[in-house]
């Protein structure tokens, strides 16, 4: 299933993608204010000691004065100016976390890359390492060494050394994980088989590629960091009057919140800004890293229009979909990932759904599940057996979910819930509609299981999904969208994570499913070989639009859409010359937020005219059930196939 | 049975990441001073051969891989070693202080998992919403809250509080009271109130990044394919929230959980010394300061050996929650 917003790059390599990431950042309006109230801080530790009249350690006649012109944060009981405190706390612990998650990144990065990179011995050995500095409390063993180098005069450069000993393995973890990702991708085996050097493919090739996940946990440290060392401080360990910390400054004030409260607050104050604004920041980095997570409270709209509606509908159609349009909103602005969709499937049909990833097949069967996620807005009409679902109560939606409307999700290692049993799951699907025992719903199941070919169900109602090959769970998943002995089966892509074998044996079950229960099929797929194996009729979508739509003759033996034709000529095939080389359609689709003007396909299209670029083809009817969208069709006839395709050398 | 090998097994793995910390610790509070300054600086002097007593008491007189060794042997024969203070024995004082300090930790742990798993789950079911918000900046506030601001700030609203009652509604120092309640309810009461104020402050520190992690694994299996297989089957929300998505959504918390144990420690650490208990955090500070190394080292083998206890709890869960680990192991 992929109802989702089509894929964005997940990693941020090139400067073009990193300038997309500040964009993306700068647009994370509490990310990018933390950042300014950050900056404010630094410079309020850093350059305010330089304006400021009283030194931190300077001792004035006023002592235990509250907030006044003077002293706008007060003075404690010696008579030192808070101001001037604070600011060198905030200093000291600014210096000191900073430098720990510096310390933190280069010491976790260089172990994690080279856990994740050498695998076996070496990341055994290093993980040890990382479960050494787990087992004890940070806090403890910072204080041993705290107490150590209390009397050298090391200030706060030892206490960062010790604190960033202590804290690198949680930026050692996250870039291990990732590496041992990247380890087995193209590039790095590419990069491997050209002879490239260990050490230079894990700097050129893999640190680039985990710098996301380092800059984010970093960020994060710096928080922590801060947090560690003010704690430290706190409890005596970290840094030594004469100096002064955050942490040290709230110990002082402990005894004196209800006396001097000034002193306790302050600081406490500037400790939580200081947290507060990072953690934002590394929220932001996150979601600039990582495009996408769509954000903003977006909600589902749908907008029935059943006045669309003009031509009548037969009484044999089961399922009739009119002007079908679902848009989802992105951060980069609106997809329209269906457009005008119209299609009819009759009582017991097969239809074909055939289109490239994104095309929008996926995303009409969720609107026809009811299961877009909430960035969606659906319009247009959806009418299923007399009944409009475009806009459907969701109680009602749920009486037709699994008893008149069936699902068989793409990856059937994914679609079954791995810690119930293969029977409960079946079972359920029985139980949810009718109101049988328990008993009656396993018997059931077995019934049902044995329909699909499952060898032994009986036995096999204990187990759980990790216990059966990819091409048994989808026969379970078939067996569940059976249950109810639905109306119409919707099957999403249902062979494609399966092994070529296995393809025929569940495509197999499907016919079987069919023949024995009457059910009509929607099947979704880009594998035309599947669809001339089971569908009645084909219809082809193109950058969420339908390009060609008729019977399974027609659209193989006559394509009329340029799309279709590629499409067609792109399969292999047993009847050709095996040296003859595939073909293939030149380009890529569209980017469906920023779709060309006029036929969507025109770019890849090798019978184009200047027209193509500015004029929305419609469907043309060629003969009674055939229709296909290209400019081409109407004023004249299309030449012959076998001249319009190039030929191929 | 499985389950007994796994652990065994986990156990084993163990011990050589004990002996090194262990070894590295001894060594760091072995050479951060020596014990005996303020025996040696008393005025009037003590007579040397008290103090040669003293440093043969401690093994003060031995090299230091020799002390660690005598540590070890003794350690494994359940002799934690003299303590410098001569009328305290290490053992008993670790019992009776990991008593009181455990007892706000597991309880502060058990309150912060329910509700992390409360407002993770709540904020990821309905996202976006003016609760998931609520939650949310309340969850980023006491994720940059210092504990110890916390803990004074809680203490000094109790103390306010008393104040204003005119007498003690709550209370605010100590483990328990000096002279206990003379009944069995009483002294359970006495210290269930005395543990008020420092859990709150313990839950509070550690519910808000367990919920942000509740959240986001939540949401993850909102978006999965089992989840929509559910919903596809016709099944209410709520039974899909329940029975699908809820029990796979749990089980990464229990690592998490085990894993920041040692950061729960820490943070009772600090808790304690501000609402001055006599647990595990004062004890700590106490042997720092006292350059006693036999009771820092007995106080990092129980944190050690709890961390670890703890994770070993936690991978059993994990194996009992997931039947997928179940078998493969």
């Amino acid at each position: 299933m992929s109802a989702d917003p089509p894929p964005v790059p997940a990693t941020a390599a090139t400067p073009g993608q990193w300038r997309a990431v500040l964009a993306r950042f700068r647009r994370h309006r509490l990310a990018a204010a933390a950042l300014v109230v950050l900056v404010l801080v630094a410079l309020f530790a850093f350059v305010g000691p330089l304006l400021w009249r009283y030194g931190h350690d300077e001792i004035t006649p006023d002592n235990s004065q509250p907030p006044s012109a003077i002293h706008p944060l007060g003075t404690d009981s010696l008579g030192h100016d808070l101001l001037a405190q604070v600011m060198r706390g905030t200093q000291q612990s600014l210096l000191i976390a900073l430098t720990v998650a510096l310390g933190a990144a280069v010491v976790g990065t260089v172990i994690g890359i080279v856990a994740g990179y050498y695998r076996g011995t070496t990341d055994a050995l290093l993980m040890r390492l990382v479960d050494l500095f787990l087992t004890v409390p940070t806090i403890a063993v910072a204080a041993v060494l705290g107490h150590n180098f209390a009397g050298s005069g090391g200030g706060w450069v030892l206490i960062a050394v010790v604190l960033a000993a202590l804290m690198w393995t949680s930026v050692a973890r996250v870039v291990r994980g990732v590496v041992l990702g990247l380890r087995e991708r193209e590039f790095v085996s590419a990069a491997r088989a050209l002879g490239s050097s260990d050490l230079r493919i894990m700097a050129r090739h893999i640190l680039p590629n985990v710098a996301g996940p380092i800059i984010v946990s970093v960020t994060i440290l710096v928080a922590t960091a801060i947090l560690a060392e003010t704690a430290l401080s706190f409890i005596g360990f970290g840094v030594q009057p004469p100096d002064t910390s955050l942490g040290l400054l709230v110990a002082n004030a402990q005894s004196a919140v209800a006396t001097r409260p000034w002193l306790f607050y302050f600081p406490g104050l500037v400790i939580l800004l200081i947290a507060l604004s990072i953690n934002f920041i590394g929220d932001g980095l996150r979601d600039a890293l990582d495009p996408t997570q769509t954000k903003g409270p977006r909600r589902r709209r749908y907008l029935a229009q059943p006045a669309a509606r003009t031509d009548a509908v037969p009484d044999d159609v089961l399922l009739s979909v009119r002007d079908l349009r679902v848009v989802f909103a992105a951060d980069g602005g609106d997809v329209p990932a269906v457009r005008h969709l119209d299609l009819d499937l009759r009582r017991g049909e097969v239809v074909g759904l055939v289109g490239e990833s994104g095309s929008g097949k996926s995303v009409s069967a969720a609107a026809m599940m009811g299961l877009l996620p909430p960035t969606a807005t659906v319009s247009g009409s959806i009418r299923f057996a007399g009944q409009e679902l475009v806009g459907l109560a969701e109680p009602r939606f749920r009486r037709l979910r699994g008893s008149r409307i069936a699902m068989v999700f793409q990856d059937p290692m994914s679609s079954l819930s791995p810690v119930h049993t293969i029977g409960d799951q079946v079972a359920e699907a029985v139980r949810i509609h009718q109101g049988c025992s328990r008993a009656e719903a396993r018997e059931r199941a077995v019934e049902l299981l044995d329909t699909v070919g499952i060898p032994d169900a009986r036995n096999r109602l204990g187990d759980y999904p990790h216990q059966f090959s990819g091409g048994m769970r989808q026969r379970v998943v078939i067996a569940m969208a059976i249950a109810n002995d639905p109306d119409l089966i919707i099957a999403d892509e249902p062979t494609t994570a399966l092994d070529v074998t296995v393809q025929a044996q569940v495509l197999a079950a499907l016919r079987a499913v069919r023949e024995r229960t009457g059910a009509a099929i929607l099947m979704i797929t880009h594998d035309l070989g599947i669809v001339a194996e089971i569908a009645d009729r084909i219809a082809v979508m193109y950058a969420g639009r339908l390009v060609e739509v008729g019977t399974a003759a027609e659209v193989f033996d006559h394509p009329a859409m340029p799309y279709t034709r590629g499409l067609l000529e792109s399969v292999p095939r047993l009847d050709r010359p095996a040296d003859e080389e595939l073909w293939a359609i030149p380009g890529s689709p569209p980017t469906m937020t920023a779709l060309p003007a006029g036929c969507a396909f025109a770019p890849r299209c090798t019978v184009r005219v200047p027209d193509c670029s500015t004029v929305v083809p419609e469907l043309v009817p060629l003969t009674a059930g055939h229709r296909a969208a290209c400019l081409r069709l109407t004023p004249e006839p299309l030449p012959e196939p076998t001249t319009t395709i190039p030929e191929r050398p | 049975m499985e389950i007994v090998g796994f652990a065994l097994r986990r156990l084993l793995v163990a011990i050589p990441v004990l002996l090194v910390s262990t070894f590295l610790i001894f060594l760091a509070v072995a050479k951060s001073g020596d014990p005996l300054t303020e025996l040696r600086e008393r005025q009037p002097p003590v007579p040397p051969h008290t103090i040669t007593a003293e440093e043969a008491r401690l093994g003060l007189d031995q090299p230091v891989l020799q002390r660690y060794w005598n540590w070890l042997t003794g350690v494994i024969q359940g002799d934690l070693g003299p303590s410098v203070d001569r009328n305290a024995d290490i053992g008993m004082e670790i019992g009776s202080r990991l008593g009181i300090t455990m007892r706000f930790v597991l309880i502060a742990m058990l309150i912060a998992a329910v509700l992390a798993i409360l407002v993770g789950v709540v904020s990821a079911v309905r996202q976006y919403s003016w609760l998931d918000y609520l939650f949310t900046s309340t969850g980023f506030l006491f994720l940059a809250m210092p504990s110890f601001w916390l803990a004074v700030l809680l203490k000094q609203g109790g103390i306010e509080l008393n104040a204003l009652a005119g007498r003690t509604l709550i209370y605010t120092v100590g483990d328990s009271s000096v002279i206990p309640p003379p009944t069995l309810g009483g002294r359970i009461a006495d210290l269930a109130g005395h543990m008020i104020l420092p859990t709150i402050t313990l839950v509070l520190i550690n519910f808000a990044a367990w919920s942000r992690f509740q959240r986001s694994s939540m949401l993850d299996v909102l978006g999965s394919d089992y989840v929509k297989l559910a919903t596809a089957k016709g099944l209410r929300r709520r039974t899909v929230l329940r029975k699908y998505a809820l029990r796979t959504a749990l089980t990464p918390l229990v690592t998490v959980i085990a894993l920041d144990f040692t950061a729960v420690f820490a943070g009772a650490v600090v808790t304690e010394t501000v609402f001055q208990w006599r647990g595990m955090g004062d004890y700590l500070l106490e042997s720092i300061n006292g350059r006693d190394v036999n009771a820092v080292m007995a106080w990092l083998l129980v944190a050690a050996v709890a961390v670890i206890v703890f994770n070993l709890f936690a991978d059993i869960l994990y194996a009992a929650l997931d039947p997928r680990i179940r078998r493969v192991r």
